[in-house]
């Protein structure tokens, strides 16, 4: 199961390094627009973790709700004293960026991103069901993230110019973040064996939540405004 | 009320994955979506999806006859309320042309009526379901496995199940078909029903072998083993088959179900909105196929939109006897769908019916636009 599951997760990271928007963010060829636009999709994806986060702590197995609720305190920027909560980071990245003037309609996307996931007709019959095909999700951004995240930052930092300051949010989620993603793909492992799936139909059913590659969609194809598209600076 | 523009929008939408069969593999949405907009600023939106090896229409020659041809009669003239005057109002306006080479525009002749349809009824408030009224509440779709290996159609029919269609199609004439059929069959198990499609890959001795060699595993029907055109080859397999013949390829025009009834030649209509020209059209072919005891399946696009989805919606909630539905896939096949609120079906395939004004969805102007390859714009055209 972990085997298929972290063969997926990488192949997804690849296309998306090997992907030409990736690549011309990376080697700076993108447009400023292209930059913006990078950035206003990825606030967009993440902003409302904590609300991820907290649906699958609910969900959470008891042997794996400790870790879970860790991630969500850590999410919420309440796990120590000096903790920053995640989409405040991002909300710091869209104001050092330049994007404050289209982060309301952001929140508003992101929200209604949700509100969509919530209206739609579910393709699964039980709640334990959609509860692994979120955690896959969440566990496949952890997973990408903490191997790629790094290099997002060098290129914003070197052909963007954002501050290292700018970019906190990528920090917590790169290679220092990895047993983050370790412990995600565990967690994918419990919850199959807590909730009792058939192992053939837990693999079929998260073979189909990767089917497509979202980290090129979230990133890439949605549209998010930038403040170019919205007629600002 | 009159229509006074158009916007003509070949999109190209990429597919979440690669979907393959006997006649063609697609990696994207080659749909054209058709914008009218009336007198008052009102718009509509209909979409149709060309298909050479069917119809014999092409995107880019679909936008030539949307523009040259059909648009200039229709632009300018006065429209019928069809909630009073009925469906076949808005059809009667679309005029009859065919381009040569083309067995019958209807991909054009659907986006265009679905268009002025979605126009009238927005600008009126109405619902396509006055003028179809649903006779179920819920509309059940099943699954389409493409063509591919072993592995992976298996690993497609397991997803089905764990998704709870309750019908499931695959592709053959690739191959192998006995073998995928044989494994198919296992991975969803004795209770899911199973079709096949053959995309008119065999002549009649290899149709009658392969079905003779499958009939042991519940078929529930064949479509379109056949090429177009075979009819009296047609009739012999359906005489000679254990297993049901449905048409798709061969059933473009009402003459067409006209000719297959007078035959006898087939089981089973397979009933697409776009290849049949319309929603009157299809309303008309099904009728001569209740008359005829011939069953129906209400069938879709390969890479439609919830615009065309949304209309075999209303179509498939508004006939009385329906074996199978297929469509709505949204973003299980597109990496976005056009509409605000998506079509898709959920668990066991179930979707409700639409009630909101037209044909019940919204379009995203802005993704219309983004995966728009071409878009052509015309003001009104000449005036009648």
């Amino acid at each position: 199961m972990r085997t298929t599951i972290e063969a997926a997760f990488s192949h997804h990271v690849d296309q998306l390094t090997d992907s030409t928007p990736f690549r011309r963010l990376e080697c700076g060829e993108a447009s400023s627009e292209d930059f913006d636009r990078f950035l206003a999709n990825l606030i967009r994806t993440h902003v409302k973790s904590p609300q991820l986060v907290a649906f699958l702590y609910a969900l959470a197995p008891p042997d794996a709700s400790g870790d879970v609720l860790h991630n969500l305190l850590e999410e919420l920027g309440i796990e120590d004293e000096s903790g920053v909560a995640h989409p405040a980071m991002l909300h710091d990245l869209a104001a050092r960026a330049g994007l404050a003037p289209v982060l309301p309609e952001l929140e508003r996307l992101a929200a209604d991103d949700l509100r969509r996931i919530a209206s739609e007709p579910l393709l699964f019959a039980t709640l334990k069901e959609v509860g692994l095909a979120a955690l896959c999700e969440v566990v496949a951004f952890e997973f990408m993230l903490s191997r790629v995240a790094s290099r997002i930052e060098r290129a914003l930092e070197t052909h963007r110019g954002l501050s290292p300051e700018a970019l906190t949010w990528f920090h917590h989620h790169s290679e220092v973040d990895i047993a983050h993603a370790e412990q995600g793909l565990r967690h994918i492992e419990d919850y199959v064996r807590y909730y009792g799936f058939d192992e053939e139909d837990a693999r079929s059913l998260i073979e189909l939540t990767q089917r497509e590659n979202v980290f090129i969609k979230r990133y890439f194809t949605q549209v998010s405004p930038t403040t170019a598209s919205a007629g600002g600076g | 009320m009159k229509l006074v523009s158009v916007n003509v929008h070949a999109l190209e939408i990429p597919f979440v994955e690669e979907f393959s069969h006997s006649a063609q593999i697609r990696l994207a949405s080659d749909s054209v979506v058709v914008r009218v907009v009336n007198e008052d600023g009102a718009a509509g939106f209909g979409e149709g999806a060309a298909r050479p090896y069917v119809t014999g229409e092409t995107p880019d020659a679909m936008v030539e006859h949307l523009v040259r041809g059909l648009w200039p009669k229709l632009a300018g003239l006065e429209l019928p309320d069809p909630v009073e005057d009925g469906l076949g109002s808005v059809g009667a306006l679309i005029p009859e042309m065919a381009p040569p080479g083309v067995i019958a525009p209807n991909a054009a002749r659907c986006a265009l009526e679905l268009a002025t349809l979605d126009c009238i009824l927005r600008a009126t408030g109405s619902s396509l379901a006055t003028l179809l009224p649903p006779r179920r509440e819920v509309v059940v779709y099943g699954g389409v496995i493409t063509a591919g290996s072993i592995d992976k159609v298996v690993r497609r029919a397991r997803q089905m199940k764990i998704v709870g269609l309750n019908d499931v199609k695959l592709k053959v004439g690739v191959g192998n078909d006995v073998e995928r059929v044989r494994a198919v069959r296992q991975a969803i198990g004795p209770d899911v029903s199973l079709r096949l499609d053959a995309n008119g890959a065999w002549n009649l001795e290899e149709a009658l072998k392969f079905l003779l060699a499958v009939a042991p595993f519940t078929i529930a029907a064949v479509e379109q083993p056949l090429p177009r055109g075979a009819m009296g080859d047609l009739k012999a397999l359906r005489e000679a088959s254990p297993i049901p013949v449905m048409v798709d390829e061969s059933l473009v025009t009402v003459q067409d179900a006209e000719a297959l009834v007078a035959e006898q030649a087939v089981d089973m209509f397979n009933i697409r909105v776009s290849k049949c020209g319309g929603l009157q059209r299809s309303v008309e072919i099904a009728r001569l196929a209740a008359q005829a005891g011939i069953g129906v399946q209400v069938g879709s696009q390969v890479g439609e939109t919830a615009v065309l989805s949304a209309a075999g919606r209303h179509l498939a909630a508004y006939l009385p006897d329906v074996d199978f539905v297929e469509g709505s896939y949204g973003t299980m096949l597109l990496v976005e769908d056009l509409s605000v609120e998506s079509v898709r079906f959920g668990h066991g395939g179930r979707a409700s019916v639409l009630s909101g004004p037209g044909l019940g969805v919204d379009v995203v102007e802005e993704r219309l636009r983004k995966y728009s390859k071409r878009v052509v714009d015309l003001p009104g055209g000449a005036k009648r």
